[in-house]
């Protein structure tokens, strides 16, 4: 590589990245935004203000917007009458469920980081690669999995039942929402924390240990302030996704518990855009604020994580000895409730898979698929071209969206002016929401956009990776950020004062040493391409281009099966193990640049 | 050149250009229409059918429609394709005037109609029933668009479906509000759901305009539980979650097929009513085939093709004089009475009916 090419390798590499964004994100997602605040071309407050004056969507907040002189004698009453409850509104709610589900997520996911950091045990790589499965899981999958584990006569009543328990009652409840959002998104605060503990450096623990602090001590000022990143990062990310959740909301809770995003799909479904824009607005500037706000105080914390070795893992197992250790024995109960949690509804699902309506044993829905894939009918869905879609789109996101991530997370800790919100505008496609993504894809570059005279259209796998990369490069960049920002920029420092280039350091130095990072969000990257329904189904059209979730969404209105969701189950099934695999190749094959 | 070859290898490089952009004129569909189309010749060509996933592939009826249509005229070639906003996807191409794919569209409900003529200005589709060699066949119940676009293909009706091992058919909508039914019916929501959207309109029949939101606020009282489709309902039906289920009449029809227990497939219907919910199809205004699409909706309406979609779709038939296959005949029921909503009553009210239902149930 020339000096030349060197040098022009990462700007080039940051304007690549804007403009790919530009191109199917920001102008794509503009142009469904600009609905919310233009009327006939003319700048408008109009529908915001309608949406926040409205008591259903903001609850006791809509005095604000409708009589904010009258808030102090409201306040004075509402104390006066003993502290009534208060409405909470749509957004209210919303907020509610997603900071339940967020609890929920690190109280799940937390523990599993410090059993795979900190312990060593038969299959532990191979559980740390599986521990994001449950992220692609199409919602209709988790509702089924869940019923059949959680329902009235599910799994667990039944186990109950065995020892004289219960029944339980979860489904239409909030629990039952809040427990799905953490079976989304336990793992994602699971393998997030994982990476961040085994690169703490286990000299810097050794140290503080020899100089005379207790392991709790030592604990509290090294390891701690190292993982916390990743901790909050974590817990953000899963606040930002359920605060838009959908589907599952109303699949296992009700509509009762419905998040605003129920209503802008509805408003999406009627066509009211322009009111569909304006609630996806608001919802996407709480997301981003509440990002930028994380980013600026992650800014602040400078903890030097190292180059050294991670911390000695302990054996989970010390034969009997097991039984008398507290720790061991709140391990084994952890591993209990995430059995429950975690593989419950998992296995559930590929029982469902095999179980016909009355019970017995079946193998019609894995043979519907075999005859699906040999049918020769028009229109009929193929499980095997789903799958090769799949992992072609997949392997193509992580291929591009794994140098966005890192460019990005260079430019954000660089710091300086400005750096973190640029990296928050840049983690926007995170806080959108998956339909108006869709919407404005729709938009403009399938009906196309007139340039000059020309209508330009883009649709095909190129333009589904490239929409795969926006939506998965933020995950890569949060897992690298972090772990950049924590590397001792000595070393740095010193390769470039030894003649190297920006990127020979980049390449030869930092990354190896953040390998663990890099290859989290090549995962998460990967995940989120195989999960990926809106932008797909859309830019899939008219070509053979469907994947596993389009498969199995049209398996699920198949009623050659008649009224059940067998045939989806199978389809279900074939995903799990075939994005299983996949990850578990990911980490082995990526697993050899860690140092 | 074939369009489907040229649209996979165009996509491949990414970005299709298209040289202007398409501004053929087109009537209104209502007032003035276009003149009747006719063919030359023997028919040929490529038709293009937008529909519904579920309507193409192995063993359905569009396939059905495909082959028999393709042998009756060996020239011509059925074409499907299965946007995943449904008709949404043509009425937004038309706002944003880019090009309709499609020459016709199957699977058609009376307010998508609606919702077409309302974000339109000229309509997405043109006139076919008074150009129809079969149009004194149809049933006339069924005819939902006073300006004669969609045409009914077949029709079902929403009705309970109900566990008979667990509770005793509820008759009326007021039988629901008892506590002996408390959380025991599960249902759709009228935004995302058709049988959703019939269960509420037919409310609204039964009780009024000015009845039907405190009747639902009771329903919602004893906790009816709405799901966001009909897929996630029956499934919860089948897990036993509650033993009635907002469905379809054509519920026992499976159930034979399947060889389930018939107990925990009763149907039921209210008042002695069930809603009636006709499927249509409708020509695009801007379809460059409007007689080869013309040809296509005779052929459907023809009774042999009526008995095979009623079969194929777990339908009931259109026309009049189609026979109903011994399956259907024993195992769909059709109630006393039908109720259902035309274009007329639904345009203006629909999009008010089912926000006011949502923010009922949800204020709850």
């Amino acid at each position: 590589m020339s000096r030349w090419v060197e040098r022009a390798a990462l700007p080039v590499g940051v304007v690549a990245t804007i403009a790919t964004l530009a191109v199917v994100f920001y102008y794509p997602v503009g142009s469904v935004f600009a609905q919310a605040v233009l009327d006939a071309g003319r700048p408008t407050t109009g529908p915001l203000v309608a949406i926040l004056s409205d008591p259903f969507y903001t609850g006791v907040a809509h005095h604000l917007f409708v009589d904010p002189l009258g808030i102090p004698a409201g306040v004075f009453e509402w104390i006066t009458s003993g502290f009534p409850s208060v409405a909470l509104g749509r957004f209210g709610f919303t907020a509610y469920q997603a900071a339940l589900s967020t609890i929920a997520s690190v109280v799940l996911g937390l523990p599993g980081a410090y059993v795979l950091a900190r312990y060593d045990f038969w299959g532990r790589r191979t559980l740390k690669s599986l521990t994001i499965v449950p992220f692609v899981l199409p919602s209709i999958m988790v509702a089924v999995g869940f019923l059949a584990m959680f329902g009235r006569t599910g799994l667990l009543n039944d186990l109950l039942g065995m020892v004289g328990l219960g029944p339980i009652e979860l489904v239409f409840t909030l629990k039952i929402i809040v427990l799905a959002h953490a079976f989304y998104n336990a793992p994602l605060v699971t393998r997030l924390v994982t990476t961040a503990w085994e690169s703490v450096d286990r000299r810097q623990v050794e140290s503080a240990r020899a100089m005379g602090a207790s392991p709790l001590a030592a604990f509290r000022d090294v390891v701690l302030p190292a993982i916390l990143p990743s901790l909050l990062t974590a817990a953000l990310l899963t606040f930002v996704f359920t605060f838009m959740s959908f589907p599952i909301v109303l699949a296992l809770g009700g509509l009762e518990h419905a998040t605003v995003e129920v209503w802008i799909y509805a408003r999406v479904q009627s066509l009211d855009l322009g009111e569909a824009a304006t609630l996806a607005t608001l919802e996407t500037v709480i997301s981003l604020a509440l990002m930028y706000l994380y980013l600026r105080y992650e800014a602040r914390q400078r903890s030097t994580a190292g180059a050294g070795q991670s911390l000695p893992r302990k054996s989970l197992t010390v034969g009997w000895r097991t039984l008398r250790s507290p720790v061991r024995l709140a391990i084994a109960g952890y591993g209990i409730v995430a059995a429950i949690v975690f593989v419950g509804p998992l296995l559930s699902l590929l029982i469902e898979s095999v179980t016909a309506p009355d019970g017995s044993l079946t193998t019609a829905y894995y043979e519907f698929l075999l005859a699906q894939q040999a049918s020769s009918a028009v229109g009929t869905t193929r499980p095997l071209p789903a799958i090769v879609n799949s992992l072609v789109y997949g392997a193509g996101t992580l291929v591009l969206a794994v140098p966005m991530g890192i460019v990005v997370a260079i430019v954000a800790t660089r710091g300086g002016r400005g750096s973190r919100l640029a990296e928050a505008l840049l983690t926007a496609p995170l806080a959108v929401s998956g339909i108006i993504v869709g919407l404005g894809l729709l938009q403009t570059m399938v009906f196309g956009t007139v340039l000059f005279g020309y209508r330009l259209t883009a649709a095909g796998p190129i333009a589904i990776i490239f929409a795969h990369a926006a939506a998965a490069y933020p995950f890569v960049t949060r897992n690298v950020a972090p772990a950049l920002g924590g590397l001792d920029s000595r070393y740095r420092d010193a390769a470039r004062s030894l003649g190297a280039t920006r990127l020979r350091a980049l390449l030869e130095i930092e990354l190896p040493l953040i390998a663990a990072a890099v290859l989290a969000g090549a995962a998460f990257a990967f995940a989120i391409s195989v999960g990926e329904f809106d932008s797909t189904v859309l830019l899939a059209e008219g070509v053979d281009g469907y994947t596993m979730p389009v498969a199995l969404e049209r398996y699920v209105g198949n009623r050659s099966l008649g009224p059940n969701l067998g045939p989806a189950t199978a389809m279900g099934t074939v995903l799990l193990a075939i994005t299983s695999l996949s990850f578990v190749a990911i980490d082995r094959l990526g697993g050899r640049w860690e140092p | 050149m074939d369009r489907r070859s040229f649209i996979k290898t165009a996509g491949a490089g990414s970005v299709i250009v298209l040289a202007g952009c398409a501004a053929t004129p087109t009537d209104d569909g209502g007032t003035t229409r276009a003149p009747r189309a006719t063919i030359e010749g023997t028919p040929s060509g490529t038709l293009t059918v937008a529909t519904y996933s579920s309507f193409t592939g192995e063993g359905t009826a569009g396939n059905y429609l495909k082959s028999a249509f393709e042998s009756a005229y060996p020239s011509v070639t059925v074409e499907f394709t299965v946007p995943n906003s449904g008709v949404n996807k043509y009425i937004q191409a038309k706002q944003s005037n880019s090009p309709i794919d499609a020459d016709l569209y199957v699977g058609l409900n009376t307010d998508d109609l609606v919702r077409a003529d309302r974000k339109l200005d000229t309509s997405l589709f043109m006139h076919s029933r008074e150009y129809l060699d079969r149009k004194d066949a149809i049933k006339s119940d069924l005819e939902i668009d006073p300006r004669g676009r969609a045409i009914p293909y077949d029709t079902g009706y929403i009705s309970l479906v109900y566990d008979e091992s667990e509770v005793t058919q509820p008759q009326t909508f007021d039988d629901l509000l008892d506590s002996e039914y408390e959380g025991d019916l599960l249902a759709q929501d009228a935004r995302f759901s058709d049988p959703g959207l019939a269960f509420l309109l037919w409310t609204i029949d039964a009780k009024g305009e000015d009845g039907y939101l405190d009747y639902w606020s009771a329903l919602a009282d004893n906790n009816v539980r709405i799901f966001d489709d009909w897929e996630p309902a029956y499934n919860a039906y089948s897990n036993e979650e509650a033993p009635i289920v907002v469905s379809y009449s054509t519920d026992q029809v499976y159930a034979h097929r399947f060889g389930s227990d018939m107990a925990r497939h009763q149907v039921g219907f209210l008042n002695d009513q069930g809603y009636e919910n006709p499927e249509t199809m409708a020509r695009f205004s801007d379809t460059n085939s409007p007689a080869l699409a013309r040809l296509f909706m005779d052929f459907a309406l023809q009774p042999e093709q009526q008995e095979e979609i009623a079969k194929l779709n777990v339908q009931f038939p259109a026309v009049t004089d189609a026979a109903l296959s011994d399956e259907l005949a024993q195992y769909a029921y059709e109630p006393p009475e039908s109720v259902t909503f035309t274009y007329d009553d639904l345009e203006g009210s629909v999009d008010t009916w089912t926000e006011d239902w949502a923010r009922e149930v949800v204020g709850n």
